[in-house]
């Protein structure tokens, strides 16, 4: 085979979802993230982990675009998010593009965030037959399939206040799935979760990796070295350590990782 | 001393013998389809009014401003004599009388209707406002990461839970139009309190007419604030809003909003 190193398509190229370059994030004076360099492959399973206020959710929150970057770029399916290139400059893209390349995105929160107007069923349609204008038929044929996948079928009709934290959040996934997206983002997933529900949301997550490409900011260490190819270590914006779990577990570079580790590890 | 006229208090006061002069009949149909309409129309002139102020194009912030500054900060009732013969004298909106098949919407109910409206508009932007801002940010971020627009968001996601929110306030703002509509008899659009003071005009007996039309006016609030009880009380089963106020808070302990402007 030929290797291409210009042509977009290349093989290389072709299995990264996400490249960040030297991506800077401010809030008013606050320099949240600083010179970001981060490259996530197809399946690739990455857990980033930091203490509160290190940029973890923002970088994350980047990625799609909810939160601007001040500068520096990120690719997404080897597309700039949120910008394009005119005369070598990132232009602003409009917000119809922006929208459109979102949907390849799925992003899991923290708070679940579910249509709470909407019942289990409908804020899995929601997207589908709105977005993608998908037939309604089909799309409950599939939010159906997904509902059996995270095991909530038979609460299909539930509003999501009738929901206890856990099953939200697999609702929460399954309507990120919806989309079939390519990347997957969970913003702290099991945060707000009470203890006993954490694994059944970690069970589903599992499931998930290697099947998609994965980042998930989240402490969940047994779920890391479980899942993960790597783990990426951010503290006060930046990226500390970026290797795979045993090698961070067994022997981190830093003198931060090991403290760190030792507070979550207990 | 004075002597107060049993007979013609009963006589307007009773509707089987009010409601028989055109006046009166007619009048208090105008009040109610004018306060309908107006609030209507209010809605709708708040919901872009709010959506103008939260907007990123600075133009629309500015009109919107401009719009809720000059309608709150000056009197209904001059906005609405301004309107009426102000647009009239200067050729640029005559009211002219419309026929809509059997019915007759006079040049003044159609000034004052609109004069309401917009009024109102000022009133609800603010409403609608408190209603989208008190949407957790949550929701439309969710929304966005699932590929829609902003406006789709708003549409699809937003705006259903705010409604919710508008409710309560927008049934007390209802309460307030059908009192405030009174203020057209100025413009000598034939509404309900315009039917009394004709009818004073004719016979002169003021204190009996105006307790009779102060009384027509707490019948229709009466009923208003019942329907609005129920509304909200359905609202809350299904969609889990807290529950209102008693209806005997609500009958005696309402106002306490802007009462006349």
């Amino acid at each position: 085979m030929v290797f291409d190193p210009i042509s977009p398509t290349s093989p290389s190229n072709d299995r990264i979802v996400v490249q960040a370059e030297k991506v800077n994030k401010y809030f008013g004076s606050l320099h949240v993230l600083k010179d970001i360099d981060m490259t996530v492959s197809r399946n690739e399973v990455v857990v980033v982990i930091g203490p509160s206020g290190s940029g973890k959710s923002t970088l994350l929150r980047c990625i799609n675009h909810i939160e601007k970057i001040n500068s520096g770029r990120i690719s997404v399916n080897g597309r700039l998010i949120g910008y394009y290139e005119k005369n070598g400059r990132l232009v602003e893209d409009s917000e119809r593009n922006i929208a459109q390349h979102r949907a390849e995105i799925g992003m899991v929160f923290q708070r679940f965030n579910l249509f709470p107007h909407l019942t289990a069923l409908e804020n899995i349609i929601e997207a589908p037959t709105n977005v993608r204008k998908i037939p309604r038929d089909e799309a409950v044929t599939d939010a159906k399939r997904l509902l059996e996948r995270v095991g909530l079928l038979e609460k299909s009709d539930k509003y999501p206040n009738q929901l206890s934290g856990g099953q939200q959040q697999r609702i929460a996934i399954a309507r990120a799935l919806a989309m079939k997206p390519s990347l997957m983002l969970f913003d702290e997933p099991t945060s707000a979760l009470d203890p006993e529900m954490i694994g059944e949301v970690l069970d589903v997550m599992n499931e998930l990796a290697h099947e998609i490409t994965m980042i998930v900011v989240s402490h969940e260490m047994g779920f890391a070295r479980a899942a993960a190819n790597r783990i990426i270590f951010i503290d006060e914006g930046r990226i500390i350590e970026d290797t795979t779990p045993d090698y961070l577990f067994s022997n981190p570079r830093e003198e931060r990782t090991k403290v760190f580790l030792s507070k979550i590890l207990h | 001393m004075y002597h107060f006229d049993w007979t013609i208090f009963w006589q307007y006061l009773l509707p089987w013998t009010a409601l028989a002069n055109p006046l009166i009949r007619n009048g208090l149909i105008a009040t109610v389809v004018v306060s309908v309409v107006a609030q209507v129309l209010g809605v709708i002139f708040g919901l872009f009014a709010a959506l103008g102020k939260m907007s990123k194009i600075p133009p629309l912030r500015w009109i919107a401003d401009g719009y809720i500054w000059y309608f709150r900060g000056t009197p209904l009732l001059v906005q609405m004599v301004l309107l009426y013969f102000g647009l009239g004298v200067t050729h640029i909106y005559d009211f002219p009388d419309i026929h809509v098949g059997f019915l007759l919407i006079t040049g003044a109910i159609q000034a004052g209707t609109l004069a309401l409206a917009i009024n109102e508009g000022a009133y609800m932007s603010e409403i609608v406002r408190a209603g989208i801002e008190a949407i957790d940010p949550g929701q439309m971020e969710a929304a966005k990461s699932l590929g829609m627009t902003t406006g789709l968001a708003m549409r699809r996601i937003v705006l259903p839970q705010a409604a919710k929110v508008i409710v309560p306030p927008l049934g007390n703002e209802f309460n307030n139009m059908m009192k405030t509509t009174s203020l057209m008899e100025v413009i000598s659009a034939g509404e309900l309190f315009f039917g009394f003071t004709q009818i004073n005009a004719r016979i002169f007996k003021p204190f009996e007419l105006f307790i009779a039309a102060s009384m027509y006016y707490l019948l229709l609030t009466t009923i208003w604030t019942i329907i609005q009880a129920r509304i909200e009380g359905s609202l809350g089963e299904r969609k889990g809003i807290e529950r209102g106020p008693s209806m005997v808070r609500r009958l005696f302990s309402f106002g306490g909003g802007k009462g006349a402007r």
